[in-house]
Protein backbone atom coordinates (compact mmCIF):
# COMPACT_ATOMS: atom_id res chain seq x y z
CA UNK A 1 0.00 0.00 0.00
CA UNK A 2 1.63 3.42 -1.05
CA UNK A 3 -0.08 4.69 2.16
CA UNK A 4 2.94 2.65 3.98
CA UNK A 5 5.52 5.48 2.75
CA UNK A 6 3.30 8.04 4.22
CA UNK A 7 3.12 5.25 7.98
CA UNK A 8 5.74 6.46 8.84
CA UNK A 9 5.63 10.57 9.77
CA UNK A 10 2.91 9.90 12.04
CA UNK A 11 1.34 6.82 12.26
CA UNK A 12 -1.74 7.58 14.46
CA UNK A 13 -2.79 10.52 12.21
CA UNK A 14 -2.59 7.83 9.49
CA UNK A 15 -4.62 5.34 11.39
CA UNK A 16 -7.44 8.00 12.11
CA UNK A 17 -7.30 9.47 8.50
CA UNK A 18 -6.65 6.29 6.18
CA UNK A 19 -6.85 3.41 7.59
CA UNK A 20 -9.98 1.57 5.84
CA UNK A 21 -10.36 -0.09 9.21
CA UNK A 22 -10.61 1.76 11.76
CA UNK A 23 -14.58 2.10 11.95
CA UNK A 24 -13.75 -1.78 12.42
CA UNK A 25 -11.08 -1.52 15.28
CA UNK A 26 -13.21 1.38 17.23
CA UNK A 27 -16.21 -0.77 17.44
CA UNK A 28 -13.64 -3.40 18.49
CA UNK A 29 -12.33 -1.41 20.80
CA UNK A 30 -16.12 0.19 22.16
CA UNK A 31 -16.60 -3.72 22.31
CA UNK A 32 -13.36 -4.08 25.02
CA UNK A 33 -14.38 -1.03 26.84
CA UNK A 34 -17.61 -1.97 27.82
CA UNK A 35 -16.62 -5.21 28.94
CA UNK A 36 -14.26 -4.26 31.55
CA UNK A 37 -17.25 -1.60 32.79
CA UNK A 38 -19.30 -4.26 32.45
CA UNK A 39 -17.00 -6.64 34.68
CA UNK A 40 -16.03 -3.32 36.95
CA UNK A 41 -19.82 -2.50 37.56
CA UNK A 42 -21.36 -5.84 38.16
CA UNK A 43 -18.89 -7.76 40.09
CA UNK A 44 -16.97 -5.02 41.98
CA UNK A 45 -19.36 -1.62 42.22
CA UNK A 46 -22.90 -2.73 42.63
CA UNK A 47 -21.66 -6.47 43.73
CA UNK A 48 -24.75 -8.27 41.86
CA UNK A 49 -22.34 -10.73 40.34
CA UNK A 50 -22.08 -13.28 41.98
CA UNK A 51 -25.67 -13.46 43.00
CA UNK A 52 -27.02 -12.81 46.48
CA UNK A 53 -29.15 -15.65 47.54
CA UNK A 54 -32.38 -16.28 46.10
CA UNK A 55 -33.31 -17.86 49.73
CA UNK A 56 -33.12 -14.66 51.54
CA UNK A 57 -35.92 -12.93 53.74
CA UNK A 58 -37.26 -9.58 53.26
CA UNK A 59 -34.76 -8.64 55.98
CA UNK A 60 -31.80 -9.78 54.71
CA UNK A 61 -32.51 -8.71 51.02
CA UNK A 62 -33.24 -4.91 52.95
CA UNK A 63 -29.55 -5.27 54.51
CA UNK A 64 -27.98 -6.35 51.37
CA UNK A 65 -29.35 -3.23 49.40
CA UNK A 66 -28.22 -0.96 52.51
CA UNK A 67 -24.94 -2.42 52.17
CA UNK A 68 -24.07 -1.66 48.58
CA UNK A 69 -26.61 1.42 48.10
CA UNK A 70 -23.91 3.92 46.91
CA UNK A 71 -22.83 1.27 44.27
CA UNK A 72 -25.62 0.34 42.69
CA UNK A 73 -26.65 3.77 42.54
CA UNK A 74 -23.42 4.71 41.24
CA UNK A 75 -22.64 1.89 38.88
CA UNK A 76 -25.88 1.36 37.48
CA UNK A 77 -26.01 4.95 36.36
CA UNK A 78 -22.54 4.26 34.93
CA UNK A 79 -24.31 1.26 33.03
CA UNK A 80 -27.45 3.39 31.53
CA UNK A 81 -24.58 5.99 30.12
CA UNK A 82 -22.37 3.21 28.26
CA UNK A 83 -25.26 0.71 27.47
CA UNK A 84 -25.48 2.50 23.71
CA UNK A 85 -21.60 0.68 23.55
CA UNK A 86 -23.10 -2.70 22.99
CA UNK A 87 -25.08 -1.47 19.97
CA UNK A 88 -21.44 -1.37 18.27
CA UNK A 89 -20.10 -4.87 19.73
CA UNK A 90 -23.65 -6.47 17.83
CA UNK A 91 -22.90 -4.19 14.82
CA UNK A 92 -19.29 -6.10 14.68
CA UNK A 93 -20.74 -9.30 14.87
CA UNK A 94 -23.47 -8.74 12.31
CA UNK A 95 -20.81 -7.71 10.27
CA UNK A 96 -18.41 -10.56 10.87
CA UNK A 97 -22.09 -12.64 9.28
CA UNK A 98 -21.76 -10.33 6.29
CA UNK A 99 -18.71 -11.65 4.99
CA UNK A 100 -19.69 -14.49 5.17
CA UNK A 101 -20.67 -16.80 2.29
CA UNK A 102 -24.14 -16.85 3.61
CA UNK A 103 -27.38 -15.15 3.63
CA UNK A 104 -27.08 -11.78 4.79
CA UNK A 105 -30.57 -12.63 6.85
CA UNK A 106 -28.30 -14.20 9.38
CA UNK A 107 -26.78 -10.85 10.44
CA UNK A 108 -30.15 -8.85 10.42
CA UNK A 109 -31.69 -11.85 12.22
CA UNK A 110 -28.83 -11.18 14.98
CA UNK A 111 -28.65 -7.42 14.62
CA UNK A 112 -33.17 -7.60 15.46
CA UNK A 113 -32.37 -9.99 18.38
CA UNK A 114 -29.90 -8.73 20.48
CA UNK A 115 -30.78 -5.09 19.72
CA UNK A 116 -34.13 -6.00 22.02
CA UNK A 117 -32.29 -8.08 24.19
CA UNK A 118 -30.23 -5.81 25.95
CA UNK A 119 -33.34 -5.01 27.76
CA UNK A 120 -34.13 -7.88 29.35
CA UNK A 121 -30.89 -8.89 29.61
CA UNK A 122 -29.30 -6.26 31.31
CA UNK A 123 -31.29 -3.05 31.48
CA UNK A 124 -34.06 -4.47 33.60
CA UNK A 125 -32.17 -5.44 36.71
CA UNK A 126 -30.08 -2.08 36.16
CA UNK A 127 -33.54 -0.44 36.38
CA UNK A 128 -35.58 -2.98 39.30
CA UNK A 129 -31.87 -2.62 41.37
CA UNK A 130 -31.74 1.41 41.31
CA UNK A 131 -35.68 1.59 42.36
CA UNK A 132 -34.82 -0.65 44.84
CA UNK A 133 -32.25 0.95 45.99
CA UNK A 134 -33.41 4.95 45.42
CA UNK A 135 -35.97 4.77 48.99
CA UNK A 136 -34.10 2.74 51.60
CA UNK A 137 -36.97 3.20 53.67
CA UNK A 138 -39.48 1.70 51.38
CA UNK A 139 -41.81 -1.34 52.45
CA UNK A 140 -39.24 -3.96 52.96
CA UNK A 141 -41.82 -6.37 50.53
CA UNK A 142 -41.67 -3.96 47.76
CA UNK A 143 -37.80 -3.89 47.89
CA UNK A 144 -37.72 -7.32 48.07
CA UNK A 145 -40.03 -7.30 45.29
CA UNK A 146 -37.69 -5.50 42.90
CA UNK A 147 -34.66 -7.97 44.40
CA UNK A 148 -36.50 -10.92 42.78
CA UNK A 149 -37.76 -9.31 39.91
CA UNK A 150 -33.74 -8.09 39.31
CA UNK A 151 -32.22 -11.42 39.28
CA UNK A 152 -35.21 -13.38 37.81
CA UNK A 153 -34.89 -10.90 34.52
CA UNK A 154 -31.18 -11.15 34.43
CA UNK A 155 -30.50 -14.84 35.43
CA UNK A 156 -34.18 -16.12 33.62
CA UNK A 157 -33.99 -14.93 30.17
CA UNK A 158 -31.17 -16.55 28.62
CA UNK A 159 -34.05 -17.19 25.61
CA UNK A 160 -32.85 -14.36 23.25
CA UNK A 161 -28.83 -14.74 23.95
CA UNK A 162 -29.71 -18.66 23.23
CA UNK A 163 -30.98 -18.25 19.93
CA UNK A 164 -28.76 -15.50 18.85
CA UNK A 165 -25.40 -17.63 19.72
CA UNK A 166 -27.57 -20.56 17.66
CA UNK A 167 -28.18 -18.04 14.47
CA UNK A 168 -24.14 -17.04 14.68
CA UNK A 169 -22.78 -20.88 14.92
CA UNK A 170 -25.43 -21.59 12.07
CA UNK A 171 -23.87 -18.77 9.84
CA UNK A 172 -19.91 -19.65 10.64
CA UNK A 173 -20.78 -23.76 9.86
CA UNK A 174 -22.29 -22.61 6.66
CA UNK A 175 -19.79 -20.53 5.62
CA UNK A 176 -17.56 -20.60 2.78
CA UNK A 177 -15.00 -17.55 3.77
CA UNK A 178 -13.79 -19.29 6.46
CA UNK A 179 -14.34 -15.91 8.37
CA UNK A 180 -14.16 -18.54 11.67
CA UNK A 181 -12.94 -21.64 12.87
CA UNK A 182 -15.40 -24.24 12.68
CA UNK A 183 -14.82 -25.03 16.07
CA UNK A 184 -15.94 -21.54 17.20
CA UNK A 185 -19.28 -22.29 15.64
CA UNK A 186 -19.31 -25.44 18.36
CA UNK A 187 -18.44 -23.02 21.06
CA UNK A 188 -21.79 -20.94 20.63
CA UNK A 189 -23.89 -24.12 20.71
CA UNK A 190 -21.57 -25.12 23.93
CA UNK A 191 -23.22 -21.30 24.98
CA UNK A 192 -26.51 -21.51 23.65
CA UNK A 193 -26.77 -25.17 25.41
CA UNK A 194 -25.33 -23.20 28.91
CA UNK A 195 -28.43 -20.87 28.21
CA UNK A 196 -30.91 -23.70 28.73
CA UNK A 197 -29.49 -24.89 31.49
CA UNK A 198 -29.94 -21.86 33.46
CA UNK A 199 -33.55 -21.75 32.96
CA UNK A 200 -34.14 -23.65 36.08
CA UNK A 201 -33.30 -20.81 38.06
CA UNK A 202 -37.29 -20.23 37.82
CA UNK A 203 -38.42 -22.90 39.93
CA UNK A 204 -35.31 -23.18 42.05
CA UNK A 205 -34.68 -20.62 45.31
CA UNK A 206 -31.81 -22.68 46.56
CA UNK A 207 -29.19 -25.63 45.24
CA UNK A 208 -27.13 -25.89 42.38
CA UNK A 209 -29.94 -24.68 39.96
CA UNK A 210 -30.87 -21.47 41.78
CA UNK A 211 -30.11 -18.31 40.22
CA UNK A 212 -27.04 -17.99 42.24
CA UNK A 213 -26.32 -22.00 42.02
CA UNK A 214 -22.93 -23.58 41.29
CA UNK A 215 -24.17 -24.84 38.18
CA UNK A 216 -26.53 -22.18 36.99
CA UNK A 217 -24.40 -19.45 37.63
CA UNK A 218 -20.68 -20.71 38.55
CA UNK A 219 -20.40 -23.28 35.87
CA UNK A 220 -22.34 -20.76 33.30
CA UNK A 221 -20.07 -18.09 33.78
CA UNK A 222 -17.24 -20.26 34.04
CA UNK A 223 -18.25 -20.96 29.88
CA UNK A 224 -19.85 -17.60 29.53
CA UNK A 225 -16.26 -16.25 30.06
CA UNK A 226 -14.56 -18.57 28.15
CA UNK A 227 -16.86 -18.19 25.04
CA UNK A 228 -16.47 -14.67 25.70
CA UNK A 229 -13.19 -14.33 25.46
CA UNK A 230 -12.67 -16.45 22.47
CA UNK A 231 -14.86 -14.06 20.28
CA UNK A 232 -13.30 -10.83 21.63
CA UNK A 233 -9.97 -12.82 20.55
CA UNK A 234 -11.43 -14.35 17.04
CA UNK A 235 -13.32 -10.48 16.09
CA UNK A 236 -9.84 -9.04 16.25
CA UNK A 237 -8.73 -11.62 13.98
CA UNK A 238 -11.08 -11.07 11.73
CA UNK A 239 -10.46 -7.36 11.60
CA UNK A 240 -6.66 -7.99 10.50
CA UNK A 241 -7.24 -10.46 8.07
CA UNK A 242 -10.04 -8.64 6.67
CA UNK A 243 -9.48 -7.74 2.95
CA UNK A 244 -13.31 -5.60 1.99
CA UNK A 245 -13.40 -8.81 -0.64
CA UNK A 246 -16.24 -11.53 -0.84
CA UNK A 247 -14.33 -14.62 -1.08
CA UNK A 248 -12.80 -16.38 1.06
CA UNK A 249 -11.31 -14.43 4.07
CA UNK A 250 -7.37 -14.62 3.93
CA UNK A 251 -5.43 -16.48 6.76
CA UNK A 252 -3.39 -13.49 9.10
CA UNK A 253 -0.12 -13.18 7.71
CA UNK A 254 3.41 -14.09 9.84
CA UNK A 255 4.60 -11.30 11.63
CA UNK A 256 7.69 -10.47 9.71
CA UNK A 257 5.66 -10.02 6.14
CA UNK A 258 3.14 -7.60 8.08
CA UNK B 1 -11.71 -55.56 4.91
CA UNK B 2 -15.24 -54.71 5.73
CA UNK B 3 -16.23 -57.68 6.73
CA UNK B 4 -13.15 -57.54 9.57
CA UNK B 5 -14.20 -54.23 10.55
CA UNK B 6 -17.71 -55.16 11.09
CA UNK B 7 -16.80 -57.74 13.07
CA UNK B 8 -14.68 -56.19 15.15
CA UNK B 9 -17.55 -53.16 15.73
CA UNK B 10 -19.88 -55.97 17.13
CA UNK B 11 -17.28 -57.67 19.15
CA UNK B 12 -17.08 -54.23 21.05
CA UNK B 13 -20.74 -53.59 21.34
CA UNK B 14 -21.04 -56.94 23.11
CA UNK B 15 -18.04 -56.23 25.58
CA UNK B 16 -20.01 -53.29 26.19
CA UNK B 17 -22.81 -54.54 26.38
CA UNK B 18 -21.76 -57.52 28.78
CA UNK B 19 -20.47 -54.89 31.04
CA UNK B 20 -23.87 -52.60 31.03
CA UNK B 21 -25.70 -56.36 32.19
CA UNK B 22 -22.85 -56.41 34.77
CA UNK B 23 -24.19 -53.75 36.80
CA UNK B 24 -27.10 -55.16 37.02
CA UNK B 25 -25.38 -58.48 38.73
CA UNK B 26 -23.76 -55.85 40.92
CA UNK B 27 -27.12 -54.20 41.95
CA UNK B 28 -28.53 -57.97 42.64
CA UNK B 29 -25.97 -58.85 44.56
CA UNK B 30 -25.83 -56.16 46.74
CA UNK B 31 -29.60 -56.56 46.91
CA UNK B 32 -32.40 -55.85 49.82
CA UNK B 33 -32.17 -52.63 51.11
CA UNK B 34 -29.77 -49.98 49.41
CA UNK B 35 -26.97 -48.52 51.33
CA UNK B 36 -24.09 -46.28 50.61
CA UNK B 37 -21.29 -47.80 49.58
CA UNK B 38 -17.81 -46.16 49.02
CA UNK B 39 -16.84 -49.42 46.64
CA UNK B 40 -19.72 -49.61 44.71
CA UNK B 41 -19.64 -46.20 44.13
CA UNK B 42 -15.43 -45.70 42.54
CA UNK B 43 -16.09 -49.10 41.11
CA UNK B 44 -19.09 -48.00 39.20
CA UNK B 45 -17.40 -45.00 38.51
CA UNK B 46 -13.98 -46.79 37.01
CA UNK B 47 -16.17 -49.27 35.20
CA UNK B 48 -17.90 -46.45 33.00
CA UNK B 49 -15.21 -44.33 32.32
CA UNK B 50 -13.57 -48.16 30.95
CA UNK B 51 -16.32 -47.97 29.09
CA UNK B 52 -15.79 -44.31 27.54
CA UNK B 53 -12.50 -45.53 26.80
CA UNK B 54 -13.49 -48.08 24.99
CA UNK B 55 -16.40 -46.09 22.69
CA UNK B 56 -13.34 -43.48 22.20
CA UNK B 57 -10.89 -45.83 20.93
CA UNK B 58 -13.13 -47.90 18.75
CA UNK B 59 -16.47 -46.32 17.90
CA UNK B 60 -14.46 -43.28 17.80
CA UNK B 61 -11.69 -44.40 15.83
CA UNK B 62 -9.11 -43.00 18.34
CA UNK B 63 -6.99 -46.17 17.84
CA UNK B 64 -6.40 -45.43 14.52
CA UNK B 65 -6.01 -41.36 15.25
CA UNK B 66 -2.82 -39.20 15.36
CA UNK B 67 -1.26 -39.75 18.43
CA UNK B 68 -1.79 -36.22 20.15
CA UNK B 69 -5.41 -37.19 20.05
CA UNK B 70 -5.34 -40.99 21.33
CA UNK B 71 -2.86 -38.56 24.27
CA UNK B 72 -5.50 -36.30 24.81
CA UNK B 73 -9.25 -38.50 25.19
CA UNK B 74 -6.71 -40.70 27.63
CA UNK B 75 -5.69 -37.63 29.69
CA UNK B 76 -9.74 -36.72 29.39
CA UNK B 77 -10.66 -40.11 31.04
CA UNK B 78 -8.20 -39.45 33.37
CA UNK B 79 -9.28 -36.42 34.46
CA UNK B 80 -13.22 -37.41 34.50
CA UNK B 81 -12.09 -39.97 36.88
CA UNK B 82 -10.05 -37.66 39.42
CA UNK B 83 -12.68 -35.02 39.04
CA UNK B 84 -15.59 -37.43 39.70
CA UNK B 85 -13.82 -39.58 42.48
CA UNK B 86 -12.70 -36.74 43.94
CA UNK B 87 -15.60 -34.82 44.53
CA UNK B 88 -16.91 -38.03 45.93
CA UNK B 89 -14.24 -38.78 48.42
CA UNK B 90 -14.00 -34.80 49.07
CA UNK B 91 -17.71 -34.85 49.50
CA UNK B 92 -17.53 -38.14 52.14
CA UNK B 93 -14.79 -36.49 53.95
CA UNK B 94 -16.85 -33.34 54.76
CA UNK B 95 -20.20 -34.81 55.62
CA UNK C 1 -5.06 -33.96 4.49
CA UNK C 2 -6.81 -37.07 5.19
CA UNK C 3 -7.59 -39.26 2.12
CA UNK C 4 -10.90 -41.41 2.50
CA UNK C 5 -10.19 -43.65 -0.58
CA UNK C 6 -10.91 -47.33 -0.31
CA UNK C 7 -6.91 -48.21 -0.97
CA UNK C 8 -6.66 -46.13 2.52
CA UNK C 9 -9.15 -48.58 4.21
CA UNK C 10 -6.55 -52.03 3.67
CA UNK C 11 -3.16 -50.08 5.28
CA UNK C 12 -5.18 -47.17 7.23
CA UNK C 13 -2.68 -44.00 7.74
CA UNK C 14 -3.08 -42.09 11.25
CA UNK C 15 -6.04 -39.81 10.74
CA UNK C 16 -8.61 -37.62 12.77
CA UNK C 17 -11.89 -38.86 12.42
CA UNK C 18 -14.03 -36.07 11.49
CA UNK C 19 -13.15 -32.01 11.54
CA UNK C 20 -10.53 -31.63 14.78
CA UNK C 21 -13.12 -29.02 15.91
CA UNK C 22 -15.80 -31.05 16.30
CA UNK C 23 -13.35 -33.16 18.31
CA UNK C 24 -12.56 -30.06 20.74
CA UNK C 25 -16.42 -29.41 20.98
CA UNK C 26 -16.23 -33.05 22.46
CA UNK C 27 -13.92 -32.91 25.06
CA UNK C 28 -15.09 -29.03 25.82
CA UNK C 29 -18.22 -30.22 26.87
CA UNK C 30 -17.08 -33.38 28.27
CA UNK C 31 -15.64 -30.90 30.86
CA UNK C 32 -19.37 -29.13 31.21
CA UNK C 33 -20.52 -32.67 32.14
CA UNK C 34 -17.75 -33.67 34.33
CA UNK C 35 -18.65 -30.33 36.03
CA UNK C 36 -22.51 -31.66 36.81
CA UNK C 37 -20.93 -35.07 37.40
CA UNK C 38 -19.04 -33.63 40.55
CA UNK C 39 -21.45 -31.19 41.76
CA UNK C 40 -23.95 -33.82 41.70
CA UNK C 41 -21.66 -36.94 43.60
CA UNK C 42 -20.52 -34.14 46.44
CA UNK C 43 -24.12 -33.31 46.76
CA UNK C 44 -25.17 -36.64 47.01
CA UNK C 45 -22.56 -37.53 49.71
CA UNK C 46 -24.56 -34.74 51.82
CA UNK C 47 -27.40 -36.36 51.73
CA UNK C 48 -27.07 -40.04 51.53
CA UNK C 49 -29.94 -41.43 52.85
CA UNK C 50 -32.45 -39.10 50.58
CA UNK C 51 -30.35 -39.62 47.33
CA UNK C 52 -30.92 -43.64 48.19
CA UNK C 53 -34.58 -43.48 48.94
CA UNK C 54 -35.01 -41.26 45.52
CA UNK C 55 -32.90 -43.58 43.28
CA UNK C 56 -34.31 -46.57 44.66
CA UNK C 57 -37.78 -45.28 42.73
CA UNK C 58 -35.82 -45.41 39.65
CA UNK C 59 -35.94 -48.78 37.73
CA UNK C 60 -32.60 -50.12 37.08
CA UNK C 61 -33.72 -52.27 33.88
CA UNK C 62 -34.88 -49.22 31.97
CA UNK C 63 -31.60 -47.41 32.38
CA UNK C 64 -30.09 -50.98 31.14
CA UNK C 65 -32.17 -50.96 27.97
CA UNK C 66 -31.72 -47.57 27.50
CA UNK C 67 -27.76 -48.03 27.88
CA UNK C 68 -28.18 -50.58 25.54
CA UNK C 69 -30.32 -49.07 23.02
CA UNK C 70 -27.61 -46.30 22.82
CA UNK C 71 -24.49 -48.70 22.74
CA UNK C 72 -26.56 -50.26 19.96
CA UNK C 73 -26.72 -47.32 18.27
CA UNK C 74 -23.25 -45.85 18.21
CA UNK C 75 -22.46 -49.30 16.51
CA UNK C 76 -24.62 -48.80 13.85
CA UNK C 77 -23.45 -45.23 13.65
CA UNK C 78 -19.61 -46.56 13.93
CA UNK C 79 -20.35 -49.01 10.77
CA UNK C 80 -21.93 -46.39 8.98
CA UNK C 81 -19.29 -44.15 8.87
CA UNK C 82 -16.75 -47.43 7.84
CA UNK C 83 -19.38 -48.15 4.93
CA UNK C 84 -19.54 -44.61 3.65
CA UNK C 85 -15.17 -44.62 3.75
CA UNK C 86 -15.20 -48.55 1.76
CA UNK C 87 -17.77 -46.94 -0.90
CA UNK C 88 -20.62 -49.03 0.44
CA UNK C 89 -22.96 -46.26 0.26
CA UNK C 90 -26.43 -48.24 0.42
CA UNK C 91 -25.05 -49.77 3.53
CA UNK C 92 -24.13 -46.73 5.09
CA UNK C 93 -27.73 -45.51 4.57
CA UNK C 94 -29.11 -48.54 6.27
CA UNK C 95 -26.59 -48.15 9.14
CA UNK C 96 -27.87 -44.42 9.65
CA UNK C 97 -31.42 -45.92 9.58
CA UNK C 98 -30.60 -48.21 12.43
CA UNK C 99 -28.89 -45.35 13.90
CA UNK C 100 -32.00 -43.21 13.91
CA UNK C 101 -34.28 -45.90 14.91
CA UNK C 102 -32.16 -46.89 17.97
CA UNK C 103 -32.42 -43.18 18.77
CA UNK C 104 -36.02 -42.94 18.43
CA UNK C 105 -36.47 -45.75 20.92
CA UNK C 106 -33.99 -44.34 23.37
CA UNK C 107 -36.28 -40.94 23.51
CA UNK C 108 -39.54 -42.75 23.73
CA UNK C 109 -38.26 -44.70 26.47
CA UNK C 110 -37.03 -41.75 27.99
CA UNK C 111 -40.35 -39.76 27.76
CA UNK C 112 -41.99 -42.40 29.35
CA UNK C 113 -39.42 -43.30 32.20
CA UNK C 114 -40.32 -39.07 32.95
CA UNK C 115 -44.30 -39.65 32.19
CA UNK C 116 -44.21 -42.39 35.12
CA UNK C 117 -41.81 -41.15 37.53
CA UNK C 118 -44.14 -37.90 37.42
CA UNK C 119 -47.05 -39.76 38.02
CA UNK C 120 -45.63 -41.31 40.77
CA UNK C 121 -45.33 -37.99 42.56
CA UNK C 122 -41.34 -37.27 41.64
CA UNK C 123 -41.44 -34.12 39.92
CA UNK C 124 -38.53 -31.82 38.76
CA UNK C 125 -38.43 -30.21 42.27
CA UNK C 126 -39.06 -33.23 44.62
CA UNK C 127 -36.26 -33.46 46.03
CA UNK C 128 -32.55 -32.95 45.44
CA UNK C 129 -31.92 -36.24 43.67
CA UNK C 130 -34.80 -35.86 41.12
CA UNK C 131 -33.84 -32.23 40.57
CA UNK C 132 -29.95 -33.93 39.14
CA UNK C 133 -32.45 -36.66 37.87
CA UNK C 134 -34.22 -34.47 35.18
CA UNK C 135 -31.38 -31.91 34.99
CA UNK C 136 -28.59 -34.38 33.87
CA UNK C 137 -31.47 -36.69 31.58
CA UNK C 138 -32.68 -33.45 30.35
CA UNK C 139 -30.10 -31.95 28.90
CA UNK C 140 -28.77 -35.16 27.91
CA UNK C 141 -32.34 -35.20 25.83
CA UNK C 142 -31.23 -31.87 24.16
CA UNK C 143 -28.10 -33.35 23.23
CA UNK C 144 -29.84 -36.39 21.75
CA UNK C 145 -31.97 -34.19 19.50
CA UNK C 146 -29.31 -32.00 18.36
CA UNK C 147 -27.86 -35.78 17.26
CA UNK C 148 -30.80 -36.13 15.03
CA UNK C 149 -29.86 -33.07 13.21
CA UNK C 150 -26.37 -34.39 13.01
CA UNK C 151 -28.38 -37.81 11.55
CA UNK C 152 -29.90 -35.51 9.22
CA UNK C 153 -26.38 -34.00 7.81
CA UNK C 154 -25.14 -37.80 7.38
CA UNK C 155 -28.34 -39.07 5.42
CA UNK C 156 -28.03 -35.74 3.28
CA UNK C 157 -24.24 -36.18 2.79
CA UNK C 158 -25.26 -40.14 2.03
CA UNK C 159 -27.56 -39.17 -0.78
CA UNK C 160 -25.47 -37.42 -3.15
CA UNK C 161 -24.32 -39.31 -6.25
CA UNK C 162 -20.59 -40.58 -6.44
CA UNK C 163 -17.71 -39.41 -7.23
CA UNK C 164 -17.73 -37.36 -3.28
CA UNK C 165 -15.59 -34.94 -1.91
CA UNK C 166 -13.37 -35.37 0.65
CA UNK C 167 -15.41 -32.76 2.83
CA UNK C 168 -18.40 -35.17 2.45
CA UNK C 169 -17.13 -38.10 4.45
CA UNK C 170 -14.99 -35.81 6.65
CA UNK C 171 -18.92 -34.03 7.58
CA UNK C 172 -20.09 -37.76 7.91
CA UNK C 173 -17.62 -38.88 10.44
CA UNK C 174 -17.81 -35.51 12.08
CA UNK C 175 -21.53 -36.15 12.66
CA UNK C 176 -20.83 -39.61 13.66
CA UNK C 177 -18.33 -38.49 16.17
CA UNK C 178 -21.35 -36.06 17.48
CA UNK C 179 -23.27 -38.91 18.28
CA UNK C 180 -20.87 -41.39 19.85
CA UNK C 181 -21.06 -38.05 22.24
CA UNK C 182 -24.42 -38.40 23.07
CA UNK C 183 -23.42 -41.78 23.69
CA UNK C 184 -20.65 -42.03 26.43
CA UNK C 185 -22.29 -38.87 27.77
CA UNK C 186 -25.40 -41.52 28.56
CA UNK C 187 -22.73 -44.44 29.84
CA UNK C 188 -21.82 -42.14 32.29
CA UNK C 189 -25.50 -40.63 33.29
CA UNK C 190 -26.90 -43.91 33.67
CA UNK C 191 -23.84 -44.98 35.80
CA UNK C 192 -24.26 -41.82 38.26
CA UNK C 193 -27.77 -41.60 38.55
CA UNK C 194 -28.78 -45.26 38.36
CA UNK C 195 -26.27 -47.54 39.81
CA UNK C 196 -23.94 -45.05 41.85
CA UNK C 197 -24.59 -46.06 45.92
Amino acid sequence: MNTLATRTASPLAWYARQNPKRELWLAWGTLVVFYIFFGVVFFVLTRTQPPPSPAWDSRKVVQWFQDNHSGILIGFAIMFVITGMTTMSNALIAYSMRRMSVSPAFGYTYLILYSLSAIPGMLLMCIALTVGALRPDRDPELITWTYDFAFLSFIGTMGVFLIGSLVWMLAILIDKNRVFPKWFGYLNLCNALTEIVVSPAWIFRRGVLAWNGQIAWWLNMVVFAIYTGVFIFLLRQLIQREDFGTGPLPNLAPKAAR
Amino acid sequence: MKVDFNKRLLVVWLVLASVTLAYLWIDHSNGGAPSASAVVTSSVIVIALIKVRIIFREFMEVRQAPILLCRLTDAWVVLMGVSLLSSYFVGMALA
Amino acid sequence: MTDHSVAQVTKPGKFVPGQPDMWAFVLFETLVFTGYFGFYLFYRTQSPELFLRAQAQLDLRIGVFNTLVLLLSSWSVARCVQSARAGAYRQAHTDAVLTTLFGLVFMVSKVFEWFRQIRIGNGFASNDFFTYYYFLTGIHFIHLLIGFIALGVIFYQLRRPAPRSRGSQELVETCATYWHTVDFLWVLIFALLYVVR
